[in-house]
């Protein structure tokens, strides 16, 4: 049974328009969200909690539909909006406190656990701790309640590469006995290289690719060539930078063909989502 | 809900604000206007338990737990008004005193059982005014408060005007006629609670349909 289905997810702004957003999630992975800075990863995540009301679709948690059972299924999920950013002139011991009276499976021996390995300590207030300190606490709550589904927005950004790796690995941890999911949205997808079982990329509040992350990187090839022979595979790059000494495009595994001296590679997740981007860029730009 | 109580008084509502309740003690000075003792709870407390909710987070904070988002509204808005309910408890004290101790008549309305009473007509006024308002952005405080101030003060003022001014209404002042004020007490709590129902649901079914 999936942890997370999201299906037909619709919500319009006057500039932004979330736009059949589709996929699932099943238990003992990690997904990644990635898209740029706008994209709707942060919309996203916020319709499947119903923290914004969706125009339309469906999400389940665990099978059940959320919506019909907001209150026990927010019970098996942790969050995370980019730390803690609330109650910052507060001690950590008093919002624990708060905190724990709202779950039925709140256990105080694992938030100790959790507190100590972190080395967090409860005596002080949320603007005290820094950014790394402040997801370790968020994540501290959401484990202590036992949550099987975790939704992460950014929990990396801002973060230096000794934490980062650090929590990187804690995540893998997370997932090791099977039973819980992270949805982790970011736009540092050297995150996700290290991490991730299956990504899915939104852009402009559109799906592009939502798969494991080897078939996704399987799926598209980086091609490198001379200005002379970038004509004869124009029409299938996805979109290209041309230099001075040629051009490197992305292209659809699919598309290659085995002509032309032309250099393959395996992309990473980041070029593919520059030259989706690039794409999307050049599509956009007025004919002059 | 007891929990999110819980939070309202723990973490939500600073302790500091309680001390806004002995406002009631200035129905102790003698000839003024009362109401405005009253007043200070809408002056005052109201705003800043809002902005401060504001700086700290709060509605992101109650929304992620896990409660349905109407019930955020409804611990805030028992919260204010259980604070409302205090307030009246408090002031009647020193209105009790005030009848007791002080034999001139006020110039204006005595702290008698009809002031109680259009007191609780004033709150629930603010309250059916202000809730709706601020749950619509659930954001912006100023103009809300504003607005309900407003429609409070003109009520009171009414009230003054009215029982200095209009003869069959004389009778609501001093002790003269317990009966008829005890009316306006009865009302007065019947208002409360109706235009507390009242305010919560708009404000609930508005707060739904935020984005936040």
């Amino acid at each position: 049974m999936s942890l997370l289905t999201v299906e037909g997810l619709h919500k319009h702004y006057p500039a932004f328009h979330l736009d059949d957003v589709s996929f699932t999630l099943e238990p003992g992975y990690i997904i990644g969200f990635i898209g740029a800075n706008g994209a709707g990863k942060t919309t996203t995540l916020k319709c499947i909690l119903n923290l914004v009301q969706k125009d339309a679709g469906k999400v389940a948690v665990l099978g059940r539909d959320f919506t019909q059972n907001e209150m026990s299924l927010k019970q098996e999920i942790g969050y995370m909006f980019g730390g803690v950013d609330y109650y910052a002139k507060t001690r950590i011991s008093k919002i624990t406190d708060v905190a724990r009276r709202f779950y039925a499976n709140w256990d105080d021996e694992l938030y100790r656990g959790f507190m100590k390995r972190f080395s967090l300590d409860e005596d002080k207030k949320v603007a005290e701790l820094s950014s790394g300190m402040r997801i370790k606490y968020s994540l501290t709550l959401a484990l202590s309640h036992r949550a099987r589904l975790l939704l992460l927005d950014e929990p990396t950004s801002g973060l230096d590469p000794v934490a980062r790796d650090d929590l990187l690995e804690l995540f893998q941890e997370l997932i090791e006995d099977g039973e819980r999911s992270i949805l982790f949205s970011t736009h540092i997808t050297s995150d996700l290289e290290k991490c991730a079982d299956y990504i899915t990329y939104i852009q402009n509040g559109r799906i592009i690719e939502s798969r494991t992350k080897d078939d996704l990187i399987a799926a598209y090839r980086l091609v490198k060539g001379t200005q002379d022979q970038l004509p004869g595979v124009a029409g299938r790059l996805i979109a290209q930078k041309t230099h001075a000494f040629g051009f490197t495009g992305l292209m659809k595994t699919e598309n290659l063909t085995k002509d032309s001296g032309l250099t393959v590679e395996a992309p990473t997740l980041e070029e593919i989502m520059i030259y989706h981007a690039k794409k999307e860029a050049d599509y956009e730009k007025p004919a002059v | 809900m007891k929990n999110l109580l819980y939070k309202e008084f723990h973490l939500a509502i600073h302790p500091l604000f309680y001390l806004i309740l002995l406002f009631g003690a200035l129905l102790l000075i003698p000839q003024w206007i009362f109401f405005l003792a009253m007043m200070y709870f809408f002056f005052i407390l109201v705003p800043n338990v809002f902005t401060m909710g504001k700086a700290q987070n709060d509605i992101m904070f109650s929304v992620l737990l896990p409660v349905p988002k109407r019930d955020v509204v409804k611990a805030r808005v028992m919260s204010i008004v259980l604070l409302e309910v205090l307030q009246i408890v408090v002031a009647a004290i020193f209105g009790v005193i005030h009848m007791r101790v002080y034999s001139v008549k006020n110039f204006l309305m005595d702290p008698n059982f009809a002031f109680f009473g259009f007191t609780f007509m004033m709150y629930a006024l603010f309250n059916i005014v202000f809730f709706p308002m601020f749950y619509k952005t659930a954001d912006k405080v100023g103009i809300p408060t504003i607005v309900a101030n407003i429609v409070a003060i003109l009520f009171a003022s009414a009230v003054e005007f009215g029982v200095l001014l209009v003869p069959a209404l004389k009778e609501l002042d001093g002790m003269w006629n317990v009966g008829a004020q005890l009316w306006i007490l009865a009302g007065g709590i019947v208002l409360f609670v109706l235009a507390n129902i009242a305010a919560y649901r708009i404000s609930a079914r508005r707060f739904e349909r935020v984005d936040l």
